[in-house]
């Protein structure tokens, strides 16, 4: 438990900051999560929090500026320059349980389906000997799941890509977790691999206009403050033909029995295993909170294509009915 | 620790006593499966223009590299594209395998009226069925150029995930072809002049793979020979039911005949 823990636990941070957030707009559920669950709960667990994050008085203070902008923080509805510290609070405390959080949660399927995304991608295909050099930029890759993926897929297409993988994360928790492990890497692929630390919205300099080939994020965008300000700064990035690929959490609606299977899983198991097993139940509340309040594949889509980019077919694979969902846009070439 | 005690019997009825968010289903039926002329389609966009570019540079070189991811980098380059564009499309090599299955089933309304068109202005019309092995038969010929990657294509198709697809285009091109034949029928044969010709076409498709004849002929013949069993299969069906009618009905007048109440 390396993570630092400020004192108090962050319901109570909740309980303090609401009333003043319900000012700014409606909470959509204001009932949640269920007064007798927090009952069994609360007192017995401690939750971590970042002690970097604001304390309720800042952030009192902070709401009390008025015409801020709103956004969502689960079920919450909370400013949207608190929101990036309080998603960073959720994902420093899970960083170094996160991989063994995502096998209990999905039973290990989350594996398939980062297999089938970066297969489905052909990283590092050529035509040519030596090929088109390929530059990616693997965003909210913190531990370095899909990067390592892509890059092993590469070696296994080609035996020499030209291929350069840049992990981007806005968390330097999982940014170094990451780190850590691609030191177990072959040689040949942590050559081909570069971390960033930095916020998606906004790329820093180094990462130039058109200049990269495919522009990947797994499981983060949900978390992003303004999704649609990372789409155009993904469309502002890639290459004209560049491929913005996206996996994501997303709605199991077109099968309804499945769908309340699945509902009762996320809402009722996850919070409690992250709760045992990474001693964090409202990270993990965040987490399907954050899940459900995702556009459909539809209004993603939408938003893929007002950001700029072309899709092919519908836009989107779901995966396991639509609990996940695979998005792609071609920058058009004009 | 009593506390230990209480949340273990909680967790189960926690699990189901957990709030959901209302959920909502979605029930949409886009568009009508048969053909309509009082309710066209609305104009079908199939590809943008992006992958309009990436399929039809890569189907020109299906015959060398088949269907393949390959063939789809390749087309990707010729287009002017980075290869990675290629990969946005969502299923791959099946993409194209099915950019061939829509591009040729949309070709044949166009070469109807080249098919048709003279005998069409003479006197003698030709009858339903023999446009119908007409059009089947100019469908096959649109697999020509492929037919030695066609087994492999088969495969693909066959895949489960790939399965759904690959028959609803099956039966878009059935539909196609009774329509285009002039078929005007709405009593069930509908179905049954459909599933008939589906997995005629189907099983003359698989032999014409490993048909080495001039021109194909032997496909051709093996086409008309199912199509003749058919025809008479349905004779046979219709016959059959005509005479159950009439021995139902008749046996239901000796009974009423004989005082019963029916």
């Amino acid at each position: 438990m390396a993570a630092p823990r400020a004192l108090g636990s962050a319901r109570g941070l909740r309980a303090l900051s609401r009333p003043v957030f319900q000012l700014q707009s409606q909470s959509p559920s204001p009932s949640f999560p269920s007064p007798s669950l927090s009952r069994c709960f609360s007192g017995s667990v401690p939750c971590l929090h970042d002690a970097n994050a604001p304390s309720p008085s800042d952030r009192a203070s902070s709401a009390g500026a008025a015409g801020n902008k709103t956004t969502h923080f689960g079920y919450e509805t909370v400013l949207e320059s608190e929101k990036e510290n309080r998603v960073a609070g959720v994902f420093h405390s899970v960083a170094e349980s996160y991989d063994r959080m995502n096998d209990l949660m999905s039973f290990g399927w989350h594996r398939v389906w980062k297999d089938h995304f970066v297969a489905s991608l052909a990283p590092g295909l050529s035509t040519s000997n030596p090929g088109q050099p390929q530059r990616i930029l693997d965003v909210a890759g913190g531990t370095g799941d899909i990067a390592f993926r892509l890059v092993s897929a590469a070696h296994a297409a080609s035996p020499n890509p030209k291929l350069h993988v840049t992990v981007s994360d806005i968390n330097s928790s999982m940014l170094s977790v990451g780190r850590d492990r691609s030191l177990a890497l072959p040689a040949s692929h942590q050559a081909c691999l570069s971390f960033l630390e930095a916020n998606a919205e906004r790329l820093p300099p180094q990462v130039q206009d058109n200049s990269l080939d495919l522009y990947t994020v797994v499981f983060g965008i949900r978390n992003f403050t303004n999704p649609l300000a990372a789409l155009r700064e993904a469309h502002r990035v890639l290459k004209p033909g560049g491929v913005f690929a996206c996996l994501e959490f997303s709605k199991a609606d077109k099968h309804p029995l499945f769908n309340y299977v699945y509902k009762r899983w996320s809402f009722g198991a996850i919070p409690l295993i992250g709760q045992l097993v990474a001693g964090d139940r409202d990270s993990y509340q965040y987490l399907v909170e954050s899940i459900e309040r995702f556009p459909s594949q539809e209004q993603f889509r939408d938003m893929i294509l007002e950001a700029g980019f072309e899709v092919s077919g519908d836009g989107y694979e779901d995966l396991t009915g639509g609990v996940a969902a695979i998005h792609k846009g071609v920058k058009p070439l004009a | 620790m009593s506390p230990s005690r209480r949340f273990g019997t909680s967790l189960a009825s926690q699990l189901l006593r957990t709030p959901l968010p209302p959920s909502t289903t979605r029930t949409a039926f886009g568009r009508h499966c048969y053909h309509s002329y009082d309710h066209p389609p609305a104009v079908a966009v199939s590809y943008g223009s992006t992958e309009q570019a990436i399929l039809s540079a890569a189907y020109t070189h299906v015959p060398q590299h088949g269907f393949s991811q390959r063939a789809l980098a390749l087309g990707a380059e010729d287009a002017g594209y980075p290869t990675i564009s290629a990969s946005v499309l969502p299923d791959g090599a099946f993409s194209l395998i099915r950019y061939h299955l829509v591009t040729r089933r949309e070709e044949l309304s166009g070469k109807t009226k080249t098919i048709f068109g003279e005998k069409n202005l003479g006197a003698q019309q030709l009858s339903t069925a023999a446009r119908v092995e007409q059009l089947t038969w100019e469908r096959l010929l649109g697999n020509k150029d492929v037919v030695h990657r066609w087994q492999e294509a088969l495969a693909i198709m066959a895949q489960p995930s790939y399965m759904p697809s690959s028959l609803k285009e099956l039966s878009l091109l059935a539909d196609d072809i009774w329509f285009l034949a002039g078929d005007t029928s709405v009593d069930p044969s509908w179905y049954t002049k459909r599933a008939s010709l589906a997995t005629i076409y189907a099983s003359s498709e698989l032999f014409m793979t490993t048909d080495k004849s001039e021109g194909f002929f032997e496909t051709r013949d093996f086409l008309r020979r199912r199509l003749e069993e058919v025809k008479q299969m349905g004779s046979v069906v219709g016959s059959v039911s005509q005479w159950l009618g009439f021995t139902a009905n008749a046996g239901i007048n000796v009974l009423r005949n004989k005082g019963l109440r029916i």
